[in-house]
């Protein structure tokens, strides 16, 4: 909270009055008190509720949640549902993160070099990010459609056999990632091009000066200027593929049977398809408990091997 | 959900677990003008949820517009509020935020769960004061929402499956202009026929949409049922089994396919068959107008004889109105399910006339003239039935069997796991509804 004190003029070297303290104080409060109000009425207060609720069988109508105990717990951790979704999470993040991030690194590259018409590639590259999540999983979805659908078209033509992409327990998956790849993978080459340009110039010159090639430059040079950003990506967009939901929805419905139900998709459905607020709020913090956990061993773990400048 | 800095990101964490409490404010942003007190002056004014698109959103909006001119003390306010499930969802919010609208549409699998939990009231003192003759109503869409001797809710939409047939597919392939009689028939004789005579990237029959309802009436053809009357699920027993290795096989032998949506495979041409709603029947039939023939028929007869349930949805009053709103409320259900009404809001949409008035009258006897596939519709209507209680009472109940089904048609799993699972989930599920019929005394 150091950088939120209100910097006081120089000349008072002597220890602030009583009365000054509790001004400054009254003003620290004031400033903080937005954040905290609303932090505390629209994220921990339903925290804390949702734990609570993991203890109650509820359908959402009755007056009443109904204390049940562990019985939430004891379920959902036992039945083969949530080791599915749970791997479904997994490979959904992994597959999404990981290969957005590779793709965006290299095409970050390639629009580092100043070639013709860079800016209009950077510009459309960038444009499905800003584009909503719903909206893009409809036009892959007329995309994808079978029969009629551009990419069946060309996969038939091709000689292979007809397939319904979003209803193939093998392929829903794979296809649900391959979308959020081409929605997500400009914002981040975007920033990875921003990473790019701040490595500074001496550092490359210094290297060549003294003989390393161009593949040893980037992974001395260019792989550590990129860490602190690489970063910052990886974590952000772990917590974000953790939640992703519109696309989801959109395509598949978490569908065919559970194979692309997620743990946020799960949670959704257990309450608002199934009305059981007790189990989807088990599986809410089973997913608040993971992303912190995984936030937090990044944070610890992985960000001293970023290079910061 | 954009993530993109720290701060960002933890406060989407700590949000993430609101999504319940969040979520639940959301989707009824047009009710507001339900709880307002109504003016002393001028006509009552109520706001009513319905859940049908398209050409039959058109009808339901003709319904009340009708309704409001037809006199001046209570006005009707339509909102359409998506299918039958969110429509459910969106009510369970408004009734946490207490803004819930004064009628609503419910389908078959939703109004119970309402009725427990005392969320909608019973008509009976209502449609007395409005001199509604229940006796005109077809008896056994009427009784599905009496309990303990209480109405809770009258018939409007309601439909049943019906055998739906290309009949240009079927001419192509020397196949008599009919529906098969029996599945035996079908899968021997017709499936082969038809795939050899329709194009390659047409398909024999399409398996989707609301796949439990529909499944429901190929069980009682095999002789099984989901459950029993007291929440014993049988669906794992070996009849019902048997209906799933039926369907398994006819993904197998290649003659069927699960799709997304069955009505748009069939309405382009890409399935030749499939069993759907009456509801669906004017849409189906104005989509393939110039396109092909549509012919219907009643569902295939299995190992055990005829089966088909009813379905469709009912109209109710949410609990805790003002008086007059009560009474305004009932008057327009019973000019929404009147016999002059239902005749029409039938011939534009395809549900099943809830008024033997309407069946009756001269209009509809002259419309099914011109029309054979309603009279298919209708004539199947007397050998329906109403379904088992795991789908309709237990909550969550038809998910929990369309995800069953989908196991066995997309992943094709062994029927005789699947159900034992699902038949155990079913009656985990079904326990709270017990406790709960306990305590009202059913």
């Amino acid at each position: 909270m150091q950088s939120l004190r209100v910097p006081r003029p120089e000349t008072t070297l002597t220890p602030p009055a009583p009365r000054e303290r509790s001004r400054d104080l009254l003003l620290f409060l004031a400033f903080i008190a937005p954040n905290v109000i609303t932090l505390s009425v629209f994220s921990y207060w339903p925290m804390i509720r949702n734990l609570w609720l993991s203890f109650t069988y509820w359908d959402m109508i009755a007056p009443e949640p109904l204390w049940v105990g562990l019985d939430n717990w004891i379920e959902v951790l036992t039945s083969a549902t949530f080791w599915t979704v749970l791997r479904n999470t997994l490979v959904f993040t992994v597959g999404s993160v990981g290969i957005t991030i590779l793709i965006a690194m290299a095409l970050s590259l390639l629009l580092n070099q100043k070639r013709r018409g860079r800016n209009l590639v950077r510009a459309a590259m960038f444009a499905p990010a800003i584009l909503p999540g719903s909206a893009i999983a409809l036009v892959w979805t007329f995309l994808l459609a079978p029969y009629y659908g551009l990419i069946s078209q060309a996969a038939t033509g091709l000689g292979m056999p007809m397939t319904r992409w979003q209803n193939d327990p093998v392929w829903a998956m794979p296809t649900v990632i391959l979308v959020v790849i081409w929605k997500s993978t400009g914002y981040d080459a975007v920033i990875f091009l921003a990473g790019l340009q701040g490595i500074p110039r001496e550092l490359y010159e210094a290297a060549r000066v003294d003989g390393a090639n161009a593949w040893q430059r980037f992974v001395n040079v260019t792989v550590p200027g990129l860490s602190p950003v690489a970063f910052f990506l990886t974590v952000t967009s772990i917590l974000a593929s953790f939640q992703a939901f519109d696309i989801i929805r959109v395509m598949t419905g978490g569908g065919p049977v559970i194979a692309t139900t997620t743990l946020i998709y799960q949670v959704y459905s257990e309450a608002f398809v199934g009305f059981n607020a007790g189990r989807a709020a088990t599986y809410a913090t089973i997913l608040f408990g993971l992303m912190l956990a995984i936030t937090v061993v990044q944070i610890r773990m992985v960000e001293k091997r970023v290079t910061y400048e | 959900m954009n993530l993109r800095t720290r701060r960002g990101a933890l406060s989407a964490a700590g949000l993430l677990g609101t999504g319940i409490a969040l979520a639940a404010c959301g989707g009824d942003s047009a009710s507001g003008g339900a709880s307002a007190p109504a003016a002393s002056s001028g006509p009552v004014k109520l706001v009513y949820w319905g859940a049908f698109a398209a050409n039959l959103g058109k009808a339901q909006e003709e319904v009340v517009k009708q309704f409001n001119e037809s006199q001046k003390t209570v006005s009707v306010e339509h909102q359409f509020q998506g299918s039958y499930e969110e429509l459910a969802n969106k009510l369970t919010a408004a009734l946490q935020a207490k803004q819930s609208p004064d009628i609503a549409v419910l389908s078959d699998v939703w109004w119970y769960k309402f009725y427990l939990n005392k969320a909608i009231q019973p008509l009976d003192d209502l449609m007395k004061a409005e001199k509604v003759d229940t006796k005109d109503y077809v008896d056994s869409l009427f009784n599905e929402y009496v309990q303990g001797g209480k109405s809770y809710a009258l018939p409007f939409a309601r439909s049943t499956p019906l055998f739906y047939y290309n009949k240009d597919a079927y001419k192509k392939a020397g196949l008599p202009d009919r529906a098969p009689k029996t599945w035996d028939e079908f899968a021997k004789d017709f499936a082969p026929k038809l795939k050899g005579a329709i194009d390659p990237k047409q398909f024999v029959f399409a398996n989707g949409g609301y796949s439990a309802w529909i499944f429901q009436g190929v069980i009682w053809q095999f002789g099984g049922a989901y459950s029993d009357k007291d929440f014993k699920m049988t669906i794992g027993d070996p009849k019902g089994v048997q209906a799933g290795e039926f369907y398994r096989d006819s993904i197998k032998a290649g003659w069927s396919q699960s799709v997304k949506n069955d009505t748009d495979e069939f309405k382009q041409m890409n399935a030749v068959n499939i069993i759907n709603s009456t509801g669906s029947l004017v849409g189906i039939l104005d989509a393939a107008k110039g396109k092909f023939e549509v012919g219907t028929g009643f569902l295939p007869e299995g190992p055990a004889g005829f089966g088909c349930p009813t379905g469709g949805a009912g109209v109710a009053i949410l609990s805790g109105l003002a008086k007059e709103k009560q009474q305004a409320s009932m008057q327009y259900i019973a000019f929404a399910t009147s016999p002059k009404v239902q005749a029409v809001w039938s011939q534009q949409t395809g549900y099943m006339p809830v008024r033997k008035a309407a069946i009756e009258s001269k209009e509809m006897q002259d419309f099914i003239k011109t029309n054979p596939n309603f009279k298919t519709a209708l004539d199947q209507l007397p050998k329906t039935k109403f379904q088992d209680s795991a789908r309709v009472f237990v909550p969550n109940g038809d998910q929990i069997l369309s995800k069953g089904l989908e196991r066995i048609l997309v992943n094709q799993e062994a029927p005789s796991t699947v159900f034992k699972e699902v038949a155990d989930t079913l009656t985990k599920e079904a326990e709270p509804v017990i406790k709960a019929r306990k305590a009202l005394g059913a």
